[in-house]
């Protein structure tokens, strides 16, 4: 992907030779001096040697349990086995049985081995003892440490109410119970990433279709892609049925300002102008029902406001788009023939990450329109219904009612998301102004808001604020840094989770088995929350153990799914995927109980019930706007710590096109500062060819501050200082691609 | 018994389709995590060709190598204890009780496949993971290839995947010149 990077693992690939810049040349003069080859030759011969080469034979021999898992390294959840010899894991293997990577796994799921043995990893509880961000610590023993939790929760509850106390958690299968504990404690304020992420997808696909659905990408004849960098930021198994079918499809269309792998692969690039998908999107619908080449039946069957599509939609010709989003219109008019001759084998992709721009909802709902105009609702190769597995539940009494309203205002500030999740800059905003009320306690659980909000100079205003803070992770990361309390968490190797079961076009159940014993004084976040509620008087809520827990998930399940659960940590209900048996129902859980074309519950709260365009201000002179993404080696701020990716992908750098760099007089590999409205960065520049003129492009999640994290630490640029506090406001989806940036060489 | 052997002779390959492949490294990973080879040597890497033409017209390959597993190993040829020798099944290893550490092998091989891993004291190169073999599993690098883009097998059966896809497709493998006769060959 990167020239320059090539050359550096060269060096590191190739073993010492590089590393000490001798050149194979200059080495055959060093080796031809008899005396070296002697001296190297003794000190050789002095040591043990293994028998082979084949380290890795030893353990062959040894006895080897293997332990069915689920990774944890990023959302994905595949399906893992662990080989593990006398209590220590000595190497991850993909579960075959698995429909998530079908017995793959990427790089960082074979490197969550040095997540489990990092040597920063917090070892125990530990107790702010200097100011906050100071890094002075004190250890403490479990008791002390949770003791020392409960009593400030309780005071703040006493000073403020419950709600003075917010519990911001990201997704595992051990989050339930910190969400369990923040209803318990009665607190509304809960916080969890998808404004940062993917809400505008699921706002969008939801008021569409009353559901989000999954692409059937394996069986799919033609896909598109707008912005989903599927080979980097990989999701399975959509990146694993992608690539195994290239030879087989007939065709892949990426849409993307910037020449990532996915668009090295695709059949056609399109080198979009950023933010102006929603343009280029609105011209193929105008193609498609200009020309007649939507799914006539289909359309009138089952969707809603087709009238109103096309009498919205005229003024949205692809000449038009072709001024916006820099595509010829001949591309976009032919693109749209192919996407509606394929149909409904087709698919238009809808992503993840959606968290772009001002038009991030409407151009969400948009690809929900293409793809109903294309009748692939339902149909093998196109956009399926989810189904999960049912799992059964343990009672627990119910939670007390909240008093208060959440402090983000939602659901009236944002009436078409899912409450629960918040709305995180809304919540940061009313912290920082301290209406409608106090918030002075924070709980954390596997969460980096320092990384993963924008502008991260708030987000310190709101840490510096706060009265408690106590974190949950399994890393010193920058928010623990600045935690008055650590409470250290088992990886996921140490603990048994309860059973998962995700919405997919086949519903499977994941058990996560426990392969290891803890290490050091860690312990899973179960343990921890229920201690916790003892502590604070709530223990009447998690009156039960795990296996209780994990008993009552598989109450319903036959006897061979207990049987695959318990042996290969995997059970794959079957039948599925039963196409066309949602569309024989016809209803969907709308308004109307059709597609909604025109969006009725949009129309209800205000919002454009049809997507309208907004054009995104240029980036004024000398200035770029400042795109991010992810790369394959790293899980956003999760995993820069780990020795073995890093000596994949040291740092980020600044991409820059050549032109504009000569122009500001920077080079490859050179030091440049950035400054944006809210922060400034140094860090490298690569110079290459595969980004726009306009436009730079940085990595997420490196930048990190944290002395814990010895490797992690001073690397690259974190995004997040740079980037602008911007929303989308039907969503209230971060503006991640809206920021402009200038570009000096540093000084 | 002459006949038997005949029968059972193998030689093992690796096939990588270059399309499905994307870059993500699970395989480098892998192979550190199988082998434990130690930080910063790596048995096994990609090679970027890095981005080539000038915007939008641009190009960009990935080509995974390691140890070649060559018929005519150089590396064999130059070793001085004879610690470096070909399995019945093709694959190139080194004895370690043999290997006196001159590391003429390092400077021979054409692919630059072998490191000195100073923590073992030994030389570090791919083994096509010989101890999973007799398991039944295949190397660590062919079985986490997230693209599918990776395949192993004894190319002398012809019913084998390897030998299908070579049936099938353009190949190539690297340094032909060189007269080495690898057992690693990439097909488009």
């Amino acid at each position: 992907m990167k020239g320059r990077e090539e050359s550096d693992k060269r060096n590191e690939g190739r073993g010492d030779l590089g590393k000490l810049g001798v050149s194979r040349r200059g080495f055959l003069s060093l080796a031809a001096g008899s005396v070296a080859v002697q001296a190297a030759s003794k000190g050789w011969k002095m040591l043990p040697k293994e028998a082979f080469a084949d380290l890795g034979n030893r353990e062959a021999s040894e006895d080897v349990k293997v332990v069915p898992s689920v990774c944890g390294v990023c959302t994905n959840k595949c399906g893992v086995l662990a080989r593990v010899v006398d209590g220590k894991v000595v190497k991850l293997d993909g579960q075959p049985d698995h429909p998530k990577s079908q017995g793959r796994l990427c790089a960082r799921g074979q490197a969550m081995l040095e997540v489990t043995y990092d040597p920063n990893r917090l070892k125990y509880p530990l107790i702010r003892s200097g100011p906050r961000g100071s890094g002075r610590w004190r250890r403490a023993s479990w008791e002390e440490a949770l003791d020392y939790t409960a009593k400030n929760l309780l005071a703040l509850k006493g000073k403020y109410g419950p709600e003075g106390v917010m519990f911001s958690s990201t997704e595992g299968f051990q989050e339930q119970f910190f969400i369990d504990l923040s209803e318990a404690f009665g607190s509304p304020n809960t916080f969890r990433h998808p404004t940062q992420c993917l809400v505008a997808n699921n706002v969008a696909f939801f008021h569409t279709y009353g559901t989000v659905p999954v692409p059937d990408v394996a069986n799919s004849c033609l896909i598109i892609m707008a912005g989903a960098n599927r080979a980097e930021a990989i999701m399975t198994p959509d990146t694993i049925d992608l690539f195994q079918n290239l030879h087989h499809r007939n065709k892949f269309i990426y849409i993307d300002p910037r020449y990532t792998v996915t668009a090295s692969k695709a059949d056609i690039w399109v080198p979009i102008k950023p933010g102006t998908d929603l343009a280029m999107v609105l011209g193929m619908i105008h193609v498609m029902i200009t020309e007649e080449l939507y799914d006539k039946p289909f359309v009138e069957e089952y969707t809603h406001g087709f009238d109103k599509l096309e009498e919205h939609i005229q003024p949205y010709t692809p000449e038009w788009a072709s001024k916006e989003c820099e595509v010829p219109a001949e591309q976009i008019v032919e693109i749209a023939r192919m996407f509606a001759n394929a149909a409904p084998k087709c698919l238009f992709y809808f992503g993840r990450r959606s968290s772009f721009d001002r038009n991030q909802t409407q151009f969400r709902r948009a690809i929900a329109i293409i793809n109903a105009l294309a009748g692939n609702w339902d149909t093998l190769g196109g956009m399926l219904p989810p189904a999960s597995a049912r799992l059964g539940f343990t009672i627990i009494p119910p939670f007390p009612e909240h008093e208060a309203h959440r402090v983000d205002g939602l659901p009236e500030s944002y009436p078409l998301n899912n409450t629960k999740d918040g709305v995180y800059h809304a919540g940061r905003a009313s912290v920082l102004k301290g209406e409608p009320y106090p918030v002075k306690g924070w709980m954390i659980y596997k969460q980096n808001p320092l990384h993963g909000m924008p502008d991260r100079a708030k987000t310190q205003r709101m840490i510096d604020q706060m009265e408690f803070i106590a974190v949950i992770d399994i890393l010193p990361t920058d928010m623990a840094w600045q935690a008055d309390v650590i409470l250290p968490e088992a990886t996921y190797l140490e603990r048994e989770d309860p059973l998962h079961t995700e919405k997919t076009i086949k519903p499977y159940v994941s058990y996560r088995q426990q392969a290891i014993e803890p290490l050091f004084e860690t312990k899973p976040n179960f343990w921890i929350m229920k201690e916790l509620a003892k502590r604070l008087g709530l223990g009447q809520y998690f009156d039960y153990d795990m296996k209780t827990y994990i008993n009552n998930q598989m109450k319903r399940f036959p006897a061979e799914a207990k049987k695959a659960l318990l042996e290969r940590g995997v059970w794959v209900e079957p039948g599925y995927p039963r196409y066309g048996k949602h569309r024989a129902r016809g209803t969907f859980l709308t308004p109307t109980k059709k597609i909604e074309l025109y969006s009725t519950r949009f129309e209800k709260y205000g919002k454009a019930p049809l997507p309208v365009y907004e054009p995104l201000p240029e980036p004024p002179d000398g200035k770029y706007r400042l795109l991010v993404g992810r790369n394959a080696y790293f899980t956003h701020a999760a995993l820069q710590n780990n020795r073995w990716l890093l000596a994949l992908y040291p740092e980020n750098r600044v991409w820059i096109h050549p032109e504009e760099a000569r122009r500001i007089g920077v080079r490859d590999g050179a030091l440049v500062e950035l400054t944006s409205p809210v922060g400034k960065g140094t860090m490298k520049a690569y110079v290459t060819e595969a980004i726009r003129k306009d436009s730079i492009y940085m990595d997420h999640g490196f930048g990190h501050t944290s002395s814990g994290m010895e490797e992690a630490q001073g690397r690259g640029v974190s995004d997040q200082v740079l980037i602008e506090d911007l929303s989308d406001e039907i969503s209230g989806g971060v503006c991640y691609h809206e920021t402009f940036v200038a570009v000096r060489p540093a000084t | 018994m002459k006949q038997n052997e005949e029968e059972t002779k193998k030689r093992y390959a690796m096939v990588v389709e270059l399309k499905k492949c994307f870059n993500c490294k699970g395989c480098v990973v892998a192979c550190r995590a199988e082998n434990k080879v130690p930080l910063p040597i790596s048995r096994n890497w990609i090679d970027e060709s890095g981005v080539r033409g000038r915007y939008p017209f641009l190009g960009m390959t990935f080509e995974p190598a390691a140890c070649n597993h060559c018929e005519d190993p150089p590396c064999e040829r130059v070793c001085p204890t004879g610690a470096t020798f070909r399995s019945p099944e093709g694959i190139v290893l080194v004895d370690n009780r043999k290997c006196v550490g001159c590391k003429y092998c390092i400077l021979a091989c054409p692919y630059d496949a072998r490191s000195v891993n100073h923590r073992d004291r030994v030389i570090e190169k791919c083994t096509f993971c010989r101890h999973r073999l007799p398991e039944g599993r295949t190397p660590a690098c062919v079985s986490t290839c997230m693209g599918h883009a990776r395949h192993f097998g004894d190319i002398l059966d012809p019913n084998s995947e390897v030998s299908r896809l070579l049936a099938e497709k353009d190949r190539y493998v690297k340094k032909k010149e060189a007269g080495t006769r690898p057992a690693f060959y990439y097909v488009y």
